[in-house]
């Protein structure tokens, strides 16, 4: 089986050889190709070569076309990004510096034939002819009420969200969901298979419960109405969500939940019942320092909760640059085995 | 006047509410009816950051609610420790700051709120900090502690980070002298990160952090 029959076969609840294993090794690409992390993102021919030698390496069943998370302030006009050497480049310009650079924003639309898109394009076009169709092309797609963060910073974004004024926050969250939904389209029109819809603002541990029901949810229904659920994944960065994964799903009908670490495996599974795929997370931040054995001890944990009854799949979180290889071979190794349903 | 228990029922409900100007309100109510700058602090301000602490593990408080606890902390100590009658008596200094290529700044700014709060000076350096300047500001300012919140992997683990000022520290022989606290993501999903990058201590939020640094204020006085 390849891995979009995999993913298939767990979405329906039918039979497979196996659960099926995402991975994010996103910035190992370009030491897999030799290269340094700015020139491998300058450059969407090198993002999808390094995936697709990714994948082949190691094994797993999907494929990213993810550069980095502040490439989306890039195309809002952020004009600097801060690389490093060993981990994930940082949004070095905020857009909004003051609240009257919300009148004069503007999202850049449409996206599938801007300019700066381009390298996207091109990852996509390579990764769609290479391996569509047979390995879930997956996209990372900020939320309306998320990419504020991107434009102007966490604590700017968290006063005006909180605090007011109202006309601000109404008219930036409006142009963030034009965006939301232009930025899928054109990555559903490149061969995206899969949405990662990344909200932390959708979970109680950035936002009390009050105000996910009264803000947070209204512009999640927002947003999945404008894209509808084919392939939509449930994200909150590396926050909880078992606390709200029962009201979304009722309230947008999104069928699968890339779950925290920090969330509890059966109790998400329990929550999500048949209704959707519920995907629970290695927590690979310390994968740095363990050893093979305690990989696979880990993975082995995670899937044997997660696995009985099916509908289940087995990913990762940031995969730290600095993960040694064998640690990544040993959580293949270890998620086929107690994955495998032969 | 209401009791200072019902003040501070009021306050901690508007900020678990995210309810800014509430909270504003209420910690005006109290003044006007008479209730003195140093209470604000000890009776208002200070136990409701310590009932966050208090239930960080059975109900912790959201990232939202930290945050509008502490910048209203912040406002508030602005505004009454001028009025207090006597000069407060300060537990101790923290140089804060992200280490070099880190430039997310709101766990440092959270966590600066509350610290102030509690009586303890914070000379924030901002992002992007090198080993060398952590150290030299520390020494500048006579801070017992020095701060550095991570959100990233390498950043906390990397040569420039705290690792970097623990060998700084050791260089000019003031390890023991200043202590290094750390926080921030990576160190919430690697609970043992804090002593693989030489940090004497860790906190797991910004109400959990002032127990943390007030502990090593007084580990640094004792050498």
């Amino acid at each position: 089986m390849n891995g979009m029959e995999r993913l298939n076969a767990a979405l329906n609840g039918t039979p497979a050889d196996r659960i099926p294993i995402f991975c994010n090794l996103l910035d190992q690409g370009a030491q897999e190709l030799g290269v340094s992390i700015r020139e491998y993102y300058s450059n969407g021919e090198l993002v999808a070569t390094g995936q697709l030698l990714m994948r082949e390496k190691y094994g797993y069943d999907n494929l990213w076309s993810l550069f980095y998370v502040g490439r989306e302030a890039e195309l809002f006009g952020s004009r600097s990004t801060i690389f490093a050497d060993d981990g994930p480049p940082n949004v070095g310009e905020l857009v909004i510096k003051t609240l009257h650079d919300i009148d004069r924003l503007e999202p850049p639309v449409p996206l599938m034939d801007h300019p700066l898109f381009a390298e996207e394009r091109k990852c996509l076009s390579i990764l769609r002819s290479e391996a569509g169709g047979r390995y879930p092309i997956c996209a990372y797609i900020t939320s309306t009420m998320t990419l504020p963060v991107l434009l102007m910073g966490m604590g700017s974004w968290f006063s005006l969200l909180l605090s007011g004024p109202d006309e601000p926050r109404q008219r930036l969250l409006e142009i963030c969901h034009r965006f939301f939904v232009e930025e899928v389209k054109a990555y559903r029109e490149g061969g995206a298979d899969i949405i990662l819809y990344s909200n932390p603002f959708g979970s109680t541990d950035f936002v009390p419960a009050h105000f996910f029901q009264e803000h947070s949810l209204p512009w999640i229904r927002k947003d999945i109405e404008a894209i509808g659920t084919s392939g939509v994944v449930y994200y909150c960065g590396s926050a909880r969500m078992n606390d709200v994964i029962d009201t979304v799903i009722r309230e947008t009908g999104i069928g699968a939940y890339y779950l925290s670490p920090l969330d509890d495996t059966g109790e998400g599974k329990r929550i999500i019942g048949d209704r959707a795929l519920c995907c629970d997370v290695v927590n690979d931040i310390p994968m740095i320092d363990w050893t093979p054995e305690k990989v696979r001890q880990e993975v082995r944990s995670i899937i044997e909760a997660g696995k009985p009854g099916g509908r289940f799949l087995f990913g990762t979180l940031v995969m730290p640059f600095r993960i040694p290889a064998e640690n990544i071979r040993a959580l293949m190794e270890a998620a086929i085995r107690f994955g495998s349903w032969e | 006047m209401e009791s200072i228990e019902t003040y501070l029922n009021l306050y901690h409900e508007a900020i678990i509410d995210t309810d800014r100007d509430r909270a504003l309100r209420i910690i005006a109510t109290a003044r006007e009816a008479g209730v003195k700058p140093e209470e604000i602090l000890s009776g208002i301000l200070i136990p409701s950051i310590n009932r966050f602490m208090n239930e960080l593990l059975v109900n912790p408080a959201s990232l939202a609610q930290h945050f509008i606890g502490s910048q209203i902390a912040n406002e508030i100590v602005d505004q009454m420790i001028p009025l207090f009658t006597s000069s407060p008596e300060m537990t101790g200094r923290i140089v804060i700051g992200t280490p070099v290529g880190d430039f997310h700044g709101l766990g440092k700014k959270i966590v600066s709120g509350y610290l102030r709060a509690n009586f303890i000076d914070v000379v924030d350096l901002g992002l992007n900090i090198s080993p060398e300047r952590f150290v030299i500001a520390a020494i500048e300012s006579g801070a017992e502690v020095i701060g550095i919140s991570s959100m990233m992997v390498h950043t906390a683990r990397g040569e420039n980070g705290p690792l970097g000022v623990r060998r700084v520290l050791r260089e000019r022989g003031l390890e023991g002298k200043i202590r290094l606290v750390v926080g921030g993501v990576p160190y919430r999903f690697d609970r043992e990160l804090y002593l693989k990058v030489g940090a004497d201590a860790w906190g797991e939020d910004a109400s959990a952090a002032v127990a943390v640094v007030t502990e090593q204020i007084r580990e640094a006085r004792k050498r």
